[in-house]
């Protein structure tokens, strides 16, 4: 007992200055904060001028895969070798083609959720197979087509993450180019 | 006996500001954690909502292009207000368009102008400090609503290709 009074009194830590400082941090780190983390997607300009020579005879044709993105569905144009291998399936006069996609509810889509997106990353992985080489995708996307549709469209035909490839999601057709050219 | 006085008096004001050390140091940790130095921002708003994507690459200094629910904007400048008319194919629904005044063909005259003007200054400032690092390469970011139809889009892409603008940038936010 005598022992502890000897001691000196505890004096309390003076933080006023600590507190100076991490109010004055404080305003400088909101400002800099980021709630939102952002990522860009890459797309070009279909080339414009004349055409490359083409330097050697490729084995197989080359691929022009496109996708219209219709009210409907998605259409996947341009490989008919992989999708339909007997050529198509007739269609009765009058009607137009069915979309190689359609929407899960049937007739038109109704909003994003709408679209069979596994799907068409599931028909991309198999003309993936036949191509391995190939990369490039052209979006053809209808006049009232919603940019999140051309978004998700992008995203799910450049990876499938369903099929990771060495842990990492498999890729299939990263280089993306949006045409213009839909009439409706 | 008057500094005796003082002395309580200095104690019964004493603050005892320990726990409010605690609050502003996990407010701090907490900030840090957010903190970034990225080249880009966006100030969403009711008429700016980017969509998600899976995408994951950093996006990197470039012109700005929003395009909004009701009008564009390079590098924090309106340029032109999109307007909405009655849709001819859906009725009773409105579609927005960019406004038929506003465009020449497929070339939404303002636009074209501010973007030319951005190509040449950055075309200037390539010449100027003469490395490869500024060189002028066309990029564009493209902030663009989730809900704007594609014909806008067209146009304001065809726009920014003729102005030399080809390599486009979509901003979107990352999922997760």
């Amino acid at each position: 007992m005598s022992r502890r009074r000897e001691l000196p009194e505890a004096e309390e830590l003076n933080l006023v200055p600590v507190m100076n400082l991490v109010t004055i941090l404080i305003p400088f780190l909101l400002m800099a904060a980021e709630f939102v983390s952002l990522a860009v997607i890459d797309s070009t300009l279909p080339a414009i001028g004349p055409p490359q020579p083409v330097e050697e005879e490729p084995e197989k044709p080359p691929l022009n895969l496109s996708l219209a993105l219709t009210e409907k569905g998605i259409t996947v144009l341009g490989a008919d070798a992989v999708l339909n291998p007997e050529g198509a399936a007739p269609v009765a006069e009058g009607e137009e083609r069915p979309p190689t996609v359609p929407c899960k509810s049937g007739g038109s889509c109704q909003g994003v959720d709408d679209y069979d997106w596994p799907e068409l990353t599931r028909i991309l992985g198999m003309i993936k197979d036949e191509y391995p080489d190939d990369e490039n995708v052209i979006l053809v996307p209808g006049s009232r087509t919603q940019y999140e549709i051309v978004v998700k469209a992008m995203d799910s035909s450049r990876e499938d993450a369903d099929n990771p490839v060495n842990g990492s999601p498999r890729t299939l057709f990263p280089f993306v180019v949006i045409a213009g050219g839909a009439v409706n | 006996m008057s500094m005796k006085k003082a002395r309580r008096q200095s104690a019964e004001a004493g603050l005892n500001i320990t726990s409010m050390m605690d609050m502003m140091t996990i407010i701090l940790v907490f900030l840090l954690k957010s903190y970034s130095t990225s080249d880009v921002s966006v100030a969403p708003s009711d008429n700016l909502q980017l969509p998600t994507s899976t995408s994951q690459k950093a996006p990197e200094l470039a012109v700005n292009l929003v395009v909004a629910k009701d009008q564009i904007v390079v590098d924090g400048v309106p340029v032109l207000d999109l307007t909405k008319v009655p849709d001819e194919e859906n009725p009773g629904q409105q579609l927005i368009v960019v406004p038929e005044d506003e465009k020449r063909g497929q070339v939404i005259t303002k636009l074209y102008d501010r973007l030319l003007e951005k190509a040449e200054a950055a075309k200037t400032l390539a010449e100027q400090s003469g490395s490869d690092e500024h060189a002028f390469k066309g990029r564009v970011l493209i902030q663009c609503d989730r809900e704007l139809p594609f014909n806008v889009l067209r146009e304001v892409m065809y726009t920014a290709g003729q102005a030399q603008f080809g390599e486009f940038k979509f901003v979107v936010y990352k999922q997760g």
